[in-house]
């Protein structure tokens, strides 16, 4: 019972946190501002809330289409990760022309390398999806995607950017990323054997998701220069002394 | 085999880096002014002697169980004045909260480095630094609040 509340508990929570922040995006007008934290988002929610909702009800959680789809669909999601990463590296080195230029030619190729060595492993793997190999391909493809981020928090340090948002922001997508690269990795070393470690993934996974986007809402609920951590409103303050 | 080893250990690395790094984050925000003064005087805060203590006289060995009581009064007395004092919704933020799991974290780390003689001024230091963030916050808070001459029921009413 206690299992059942936790894991429906988290998921909900990121569910609704993502709705949350999809929301918060579009009213403060954020979006034109974060468009790429925006779109991922925004295909976070398509995923969740439309696709698998859907594939969910049709064909029910123990059938094999929804397993592929929801696999399928959590690589293009680490893909779009990727992308949303390569877009921070665009921000951060908005004024470093010489640092973007060698950026610019590098980061597609890895995107595009990335891309097809997933293409190639999933499509020999794709009759034998059911066996570990769906857990070591996700944790490489985690991994790959943690490695890139981190590349991107050591030249934020590098640049001594200004920008504390972007800071936060990749910290958070960190957090996301290496915890659940650790939990496929841990399932991985014990072959998919332990039902244990595979109980465990489904905290730890929705866990570091709901903290990543905890981090974001910090991120892009806190003005540019400085938080206002008072919790009280106007209505709340009293009149200064005549 | 070999490859799964090394991307767990990797990671879980990294995934603390990157919480210390977000908790760093936030501890590196300015404030208008340096509002901790009046908070460490109005309460007999400790932790700037502590920290004055570690950055001046380099060579003195370290009281560890003194420091150790001082940062923990300090920390009990910081986090109920943050919870009661001038806020309304009578709860820490989620900064906050990120805030009171790394100084307990750390609380722990300080009794690890201890025990293994590995030298606590690190984990001392960024102590001080989350309870110097917190009466910044509590001091930027009851600035805010312009009391003027009203009595202290007239503020209970309000709120």
């Amino acid at each position: 019972m206690i299992t059942f509340l936790l894991t429906h508990g988290l998921q909900y929570a990121g569910y609704g946190l993502e709705a949350g922040l999809f929301a918060f995006l579009l009213w403060r007008g954020g979006w034109k501002r974060e468009l790429a934290l925006w779109l991922y988002v925004s295909s976070l929610l398509t995923v969740d809330f439309g696709l698998r909702w859907w594939v969910l009800s049709r064909y029910g959680e123990r059938s094999h289409i929804y397993y592929y789809f929801y696999y399928v669909s959590d690589a293009l999601l680490t893909l779009g990760a990727f992308g949303l990463v390569c877009s921070f590296f665009r921000r951060v080195l908005a004024k470093e022309e010489r640092l973007w230029a060698i950026c610019r030619l590098t980061l597609p190729l890895v995107f595009c390398l990335t891309l097809a060595l997933s293409s190639i492993a999933l499509f020999w793997h794709y009759k034998d999806l059911f066996t570990r190999f769906v857990f070591s391909f996700q944790q490489s493809l985690y991994f790959a995607c943690l490695v890139l981020n981190t590349l991107l928090y050591i030249v934020i340090q590098q640049v001594d950017s200004a920008d504390e948002e972007v800071g936060l922001l990749v910290c958070g997508l960190g957090i996301q990323l290496a915890g659940t690269a650790a939990g496929y990795a841990l399932i991985s070393m014990t072959r998919n054997t332990n039902l244990a470690i595979r109980q465990l993934l489904n905290y730890i996974s929705p866990l570091c998701f709901v903290g990543m986007l905890l981090i974001w809402f910090c991120a892009v609920a806190r003005p540019p220069r400085a938080a206002t951590s008072c919790a009280l409103d106007k209505k709340q303050r009293f009149p200064a002394p005549a | 085999m070999f490859m799964a080893v090394f991307i767990l250990v990797f990671s879980t690395a990294l995934f603390l880096f990157y919480l210390q790094a977000t908790c760093q984050k936030i501890l590196r925000r300015r404030f208008d002014q340096e509002f901790f003064h009046s908070i460490v005087n109005a309460n007999r805060l400790e932790f700037p002697f502590v920290r004055r203590a570690l950055e001046e006289y380099n060579d003195v060995p370290v009281d560890y169980a003194r420091f150790r009581m001082q940062l923990k009064c300090d920390f009990l007395a910081l986090t109920y004045l943050l919870k009661n004092a001038a806020n309304a919704r009578q709860r820490l933020t989620r900064q906050e909260h990120l805030l009171v799991m790394y100084f307990r974290a750390l609380f722990v780390v300080l009794g690890a480095f201890h025990l293994l003689g590995w030298g606590e001024k690190t984990p001392i230091l960024k102590m001080t630094s989350i309870l110097e963030y917190f009466a910044n916050v509590l001091g930027e808070r009851v600035n805010t609040i312009r009391f003027g001459n009203i009595s202290a029921s007239d503020y209970l009413m309000s709120l």
